[in-house]
């Protein structure tokens, strides 16, 4: 496998008048071609913003402070929009967390798919109703032929969701961003799009990085996962080894929160996620951690290595 | 075929409207105090004078009888004669129609090709001079009163700079100052709209979708921003253009415009009951045909209003 990606200390600001919110603050980590990333966390821990600097989609006042994404030999942060226009869709490609208001309402949604096709291969829209049909097949769309014609407020959740992956396949990129993919779709139908992803991923050979706040899902799908909090990561790992061996005290949270059967009431992680424009001195988990030592109020952890893996926590430094 | 079938029923439902609206009118042209016959016959008249003009216009019967005789003559296409010019109240209105229809649409095309652009731009930069001189305009041309914009034009391009002819209406040349004016009035609200609502369309999600995809920036804009701007500036446009089609009485008269506007002032100065009623059917009927003409525009431009206007009909 060869490295697709590379993310090198990255850190995605929002300049507010309140003060700056660190999204984003030093993330760094790679991708394999064909390899699923997992990224997880609670919402406010920066995992969509990261998405979105990946995909080029930044919008004020997000800024990328400082960093490199590197893609295939490229360093996304130097590009022009023209020059992110012809990545962006063709080789890079998101889909979004809720399809109902990511797809224009006044087109019909065959049109709002073959506009990928009219953005990098030219020509009208029209001519690639036969192309959008073969790829309202592949993601088993329900009567193709007819929902090529059928306007987003006419389809369901799980039919408009279809949309956006063919739009999201069409050109069969080599990164595909999952920004919460299934979130806003009922258990079922949730359950039938990420099997769509898995066999469209062995398809494509795209690599993927679906970002979820379920921790059990990114456990079935994704090679490795990426635990952020507070805009920071805290673990990374092969998705055997964090469910097994979970290494930070957040991730062992995580973990313990799946399995109820260990304590009889719901379980959860006391406290909840700190303000990004004032985040805690030290480690930013260490006022909810409950193997929190007197010097993690003081120092910043590291991002270290511990037998090949990768965990910013003081109890593996020194 | 769904649009014919609603183009009818609209129709159909405008008729009755305007059966409505046209009851109403005739009972208050009559409302009015004052009386035609007393007008023509003068100040020095002898009673049994004025008796025979009333006798003579109908003005005597009641006033059911009054309207029976007025439905069965317009049925004819008869709308009447002028009590004070003596012509046909048709003729009148038709030779009156030309310039008004002309000016209304000349100041809506006008106000809608600076304010849509102006809007486009304030929205992309919203911290921009464009976007303040939005603003500015919206307050300024809406509460400077039209009589005095049209004051200052005549000043400016008829008195100082001898451009262009400040009354009548014998060239192309002579719309201009007038159309002006109209637009000068329109252009701040409908750029202040424009602006909500391409600020709106730009900040939605399906935007960003479209940025994904690597289209350009011209079609984003064209397609994916514009076009779901549109529903708000329509509903404007035509507003202000049925208002300019019920005649722009103040700036008619600066100008010494020939419209139907100031046919109207005439015709209620002078009790003229026949040409008041036709011109005010005239004017409900513009603004029915207009607010038919916009729904049917909505439905062609957004698909969900298509859906529930033609399962309405």
């Amino acid at each position: 496998m060869s490295e697709l990606l590379k993310v090198e200390a990255l850190k995605v600001y929002y300049r507010l008048p309140q003060g700056v919110v660190r999204a984003v603050d030093e993330v760094s980590f790679s991708l394999e071609r064909g390899e699923v990333l997992g990224i997880a966390g609670e919402s406010g821990s920066g995992k969509s913003t990261l998405a979105m600097a990946l995909a080029g989609l930044l919008r004020p006042p997000a800024v990328i402070e400082s960093g490199r994404i590197i893609f295939d030999g490229l360093d996304l942060t130097k590009l022009g929009e023209g020059e992110w226009r012809k990545l962006r869709g063709r080789r890079i490609a998101v889909i979004f967390q809720d399809p109902g208001t990511y797809l224009n309402p006044v087109y019909t949604s065959g049109f709002q798919v073959a506009e990928v096709y009219e953005a990098h291969r030219g020509g009208r829209a029209s001519r690639y109703v036969e192309l959008v049909k073969d790829l309202y097949r592949k993601v088993k769309m329900a009567d193709p032929e007819r929902r090529v014609h059928s306007y987003p407020h006419q389809m369901s959740g799980g039919m408009k969701q279809r949309v956006l992956i063919s739009m999201a396949i069409a050109e069969k990129p080599d990164l595909i961003i999952a920004d919460e993919p299934t979130s806003a779709l009922d258990v079922t139908i949730q359950a039938e799009i990420v099997e769509l992803l898995k066999e469209l991923k062995s398809e494509t050979g795209s690599s993927i990085i679906f970002i979820t706040h379920d921790l059990a899902l990114l456990l079935e799908i994704a090679d490795r996962i990426m635990i952020m909090y507070a805009g920071k990561m805290a673990e990374l790992g092969r998705s055997s080894e964090i469910r097994d061996n979970p290494l930070h005290p957040y991730t062992r949270g995580l973990l313990s929160v799946l399995k109820p059967e260990r304590k009889q009431k719901l379980a959860s992680i006391p406290g909840s996620i700190p303000s990004l424009i004032d985040p805690p001195k030290g480690c930013r988990f260490h006022p909810r951690c409950p193997m929190a030592m007197p010097e993690c109020s003081r120092v910043e952890p590291r991002t270290v290595k511990v037998n090949g893996r990768t965990v910013s926590c003081l109890l593996y430094e020194g | 075929m769904s649009l014919l079938n609603y183009t009818v029923y609209r129709l159909a439902q405008g008729f009755i409207t305007f059966l409505g609206a046209f009851l109403l009118i005739f009972l208050f042209v009559r409302l009015l105090p004052g009386d035609p016959a007393r007008l023509i016959a003068g100040p020095e008249a002898l009673e049994e004078d004025i008796q025979r003009i009333r006798a003579h216009l109908g003005l005597d019967r009641p006033l059911y009888e009054q309207f029976i005789t007025y439905m069965a003559s317009l049925l004819r296409g008869d709308l009447g004669t002028s009590i004070k010019y003596g012509t046909p109240v048709l003729e009148e209105i038709l030779a009156r129609l030309p310039y008004t229809l002309a000016l209304a649409f000349v100041a809506e095309a006008l106000a809608v090709s600076v304010a849509v652009p102006l809007g486009v731009l304030a929205a992309l930069k919203p911290r921009s001079l464009v976007s303040q001189l939005v603003s500015v305009l919206a307050v300024v041309g809406a509460s400077l009163p039209v009589f005095w914009t049209g004051l200052m034009l005549i000043f400016i391009f008829s008195v100082e700079l001898r451009l262009l002819p400040s009354s009548g209406a014998e060239s192309p040349k002579h719309i201009i100052l007038p159309s002006a004016t109209l637009a000068f009035f329109l252009v701040g609200n409908l750029a202040r709209i424009t602006r909500a609502a391409v600020m709106e369309s730009l900040s939605s999600n399906h935007v960003v979708t479209a940025r994904a995809k690597g289209l350009s920036f011209n079609k984003i804009l064209v397609r994916h921003v514009l076009r779901n701007s549109l529903i708000p500036i329509l509903t404007v446009a035509s507003v202000q253009l049925g208002a300019l089609l019920g005649g722009a009485v103040v700036t008619e008269t600066v100008f010494a415009w020939p419209g139907i506007g100031s046919l109207l002032i005439d015709s209620l100065f002078f009790r003229d009951y026949p040409l008041a009623q036709g011109v005010i059917m005239f004017t409900v009927g513009a603004f029915i045909l207009i607010n038919i003409v916009t729904d049917i525009l909505y439905a062609l431009v957004d698909p969900r209003v298509r859906e529930i206007l033609w399962k309405a009909a």
